[in-house]
């Protein structure tokens, strides 16, 4: 079913190397978009989805986990890396100029805000989509999970989909 | 003796639902606008064109469609074949271009509320953006026709087709087909990428309560396909309206959000703001409607005489004489959904005195009426959505029905049970129950439109044991036999009759 989400990017990875999604090919994506100034629903989704690739095993290698930036202002590469290596090193960062990061947005039908508030460093939060996408090894939208699922769900569904992946 | 009852004594019986004449009515009157030839739709004109207002063909159609979804489900459960067709001749006329074809101009914006996005391109496809208004009434009803019949008719490859076939321009016309699941995803999506917001009805217009009819949707989704979409819809609902707040400082609910300027915009005096928000939210967040019902039904009520209640009335703005009743429907939907039988019956009283009740070949409805109040200074305006669909949707509904439907309480067992499948057309059915404890299928008939005999056909109820049937409480069973699959009855029916039909 065409559903409208696209998987195109031209990003920069945490290392500074410039990175597409034809870049993963041959490998399933999961791709989670946030930001390292998020209080509390990054951190849970990126150790839930650290959990599940733990709880995959070797199935894991199958799987390329990205994590994509919705605010390219203050995620420069080197701190998406610094943040991931020092908390979910499973992940690697992708940022890029605004401009890249309103594409990848848009492919990936992802909301995201700036919405100011006194409390937040710099005076602003980012209110964003909080789903985690899979993207088969051809590059195309094979399933997402809504951040209301548990670990035990999520891996269930994804040995379903990466068995079936496997024997392609 | 059937099991552990007494077979004769029928008091249980009194105790099952069953539709007074009133009730009967109003399920009359959808009945016969369902029935109407395609694109026929008098007697549900209003006064405003181009259906632009509250009370368009597209609200009719979906919440008679409603209407007979809680009639069968509370009421009826036993009698499926009686709502099918109607719910799906609903289904027909609510994608006819005279319903939707209003979007190649409302999509164009440049009003009151959009103008920060300057003119639009004219498009044709009324899913697409936008128009949630629209859109989700067509995915609720399709999904909820799946979940109700489990007949997967709108699951089909193009079963949900925006079709417009011109015969001087188009070249072939426009074409937009969908199914229930592709239509369910591209609503989905679109609520996404709105961050769970809700998706604007006229360009950067985003209503709370057109967005509570997705939600609705999303739930017969995961009734019929499995998921949670509704569970992670709502959270995200809540979170994402935490910005503006679901309710104003002054505990009314607010109406919508300009889009682009992130921006709450409220009006005052607008109880149908308040009273459909509740009808519909009281399906998943049913506290917080319960919490802020109460004040707002003491602010906006209006003592009638003889202790009826009405609503005060919306005033149309810029001197529109455009009135309707909107706001007095919504209250009674409101009062049927949070179980204030008190307040209903007031209302009810109020409309069956003053707002023009009418009775046609066993249709009860209000007819439409465009003064504002009457000599007596009575308010007395009627419009064709509140007195065709509204008022009847108050009257069949039940206590929490909308929510007991919400919860899904239709399971394998409801479609093993033996249920009238046929019957003698125009047939006045008032009771359709399957008594499980009794292993008894309860049938109340009134008088039929055709002369002769009438006849019931029952499924379900073939190798369940040896059946014998009661009518008003005496052994009837040289009336019932087999044909086929089915169990017949046929009798000479005089006045209301109540058949039970048992296994033992």
């Amino acid at each position: 079913m065409n559903i409208g989400v696209s998987s195109h990017f031209s990003l920069i990875d945490h290392h500074g190397q410039t990175v597409a999604d034809t870049d993963y090919r041959g490998s399933f994506m999961l791709v989670y978009f946030g930001f390292t100034h998020c209080r509390v629903v990054c951190p849970r989704a990126l150790s839930k989805l650290s959990t599940v690739l733990d709880q995959l095993g070797d199935r894991s290698r199958m799987l390329t986990p990205l994590y994509i930036t919705v605010d390219p202002q203050r995620d420069t590469p080197e701190v998406m890396r610094t943040y991931l290596e020092t908390n979910f090193p499973r992940f690697t960062g992708l940022s890029g100029t605004p401009q890249q990061v309103d594409g990848v947005k848009q492919s990936f039908r992802v909301f995201a805000s700036r919405k100011a508030d006194s409390n937040e460093p710099d005076g602003y939060t980012m209110p964003h989509t909080a789903i985690a996408y899979l993207i088969g090894p051809d590059g195309e939208y094979r399933a997402h999970f809504a951040d209301n699922l548990e670990v035990e769900t999520i891996v269930a569904r994804l040995n379903v989909i990466l068995e079936q992946g496997a024997e392609r | 003796m059937v099991g552990q009852f007494d077979s004769n004594d029928l008091a249980w019986v009194e105790q099952l639902p069953k539709l007074d004449d009133l009730q009967a009515g109003s399920l009359n009157r959808i009945f016969d606008l369902a029935a109407q030839l395609p694109d026929d739709w008098s007697g549900m004109m209003g006064r405003s064109t181009l259906q632009e207002d509250f009370g368009s063909l597209r609200f009719q159609l979906a919440y008679m469609s409603y209407a007979l979804a809680l009639a069968h489900v509370h009421r009826l459960p036993a009698a499926p074949e009686l709502f099918r067709k109607p719910f799906d001749q609903l289904i027909q006329k609510i994608l006819s271009p005279d319903v939707w074809t209003y979007w190649h101009y409302v999509g164009t914006g440049n009003g009151p509320f959009n103008r920060a996005l300057g003119e639009l391109p004219a498009t044709w496809d009324p899913v697409e953006r936008d128009n949630i208004m629209y859109s989700a009434y067509v995915q609720s009803m399709a999904l909820l026709y799946h979940y109700l019949f489990r007949d997967d008719k709108y699951a089909k490859d193009g079963a949900l087709t925006f079709s417009v076939k011109p015969l001087f321009w188009g070249m072939g016309g426009r074409h937009f087909p969908y199914d229930e699941r592709s239509l369910n995803e591209h609503i989905y999506w679109n609520m996404v990428q709105r961050g769970y917001l809700g998706i604007a009805c006229e360009p950067n217009c985003v209503f709370q309560v057109c967005n509570q009819v997705p939600i609705l949707g999303f739930r017969f989704h995961d009734l019929v396909y499995g998921g949670s979409l509704t569970e992670e819809v709502t959270d995200g609902y809540l979170k994402a309206w935490e910005e503006f707040g679901v309710l104003d400082d002054s505990g009314h609910y607010r109406m919508m959000v300009q889009e682009h300027e992130r921006a709450a915009v409220s009006f005052p005096d607008q109880p149908w703001v308040d009273f459909w928000m509740a009808s519909l939210m009281h399906a998943w967040n049913p506290d917080m409607v319960q919490r802020h019902y109460p004040d707002q039904l003491a602010h906006w009520a209006v003592e009638g005489p003889d202790g009826t209640l009405s609503i005060k009335p919306t005033i149309p703005p810029n001197g529109s004489d455009r009135y309707s009743a909107r706001d007095f429907g919504w209250a009674a939907v409101c009062a049927s959904e949070v179980g204030d039988d008190e307040t209903l019956s007031r209302l009810l009283a109020y409309a069956d005195r003053f707002l023009h009740p009418t009775r046609s070949d066993g249709a009860y409805f209000y007819r439409r009426h465009d003064q504002l109040l009457d000599a007596d200074g009575n308010f007395a305006a009627m419009d064709p959505h509140t007195g065709n669909a509204l008022l009847a949707y108050a009257r069949l509904n039940v206590s929490g029905g909308l929510q007991k439907l919400f919860a899904g309480p239709l399971g394998d067992s409801h479609f093993a049970q033996p249920t009238l499948v046929d019957c003698t057309p125009g047939l006045d059915v008032r009771r359709a129950w399957f008594a499980s404890d009794r292993n008894a299928l309860v049938l109340t008939v009134a008088k039929a439109t055709e002369t002769g005999p009438v006849r019931l056909e029952v499924g379900n109820g073939v190798g369940r044991g040896d059946c014998r049937l009661l009518r008003d409480g005496r052994p009837f069973d040289d009336h019932v036999y087999l044909r086929g699959e089915r169990l017949i009855i046929e009798f000479e029916l005089q006045s209301e009759t109540t058949l039970v039909l048992s296994w033992v």
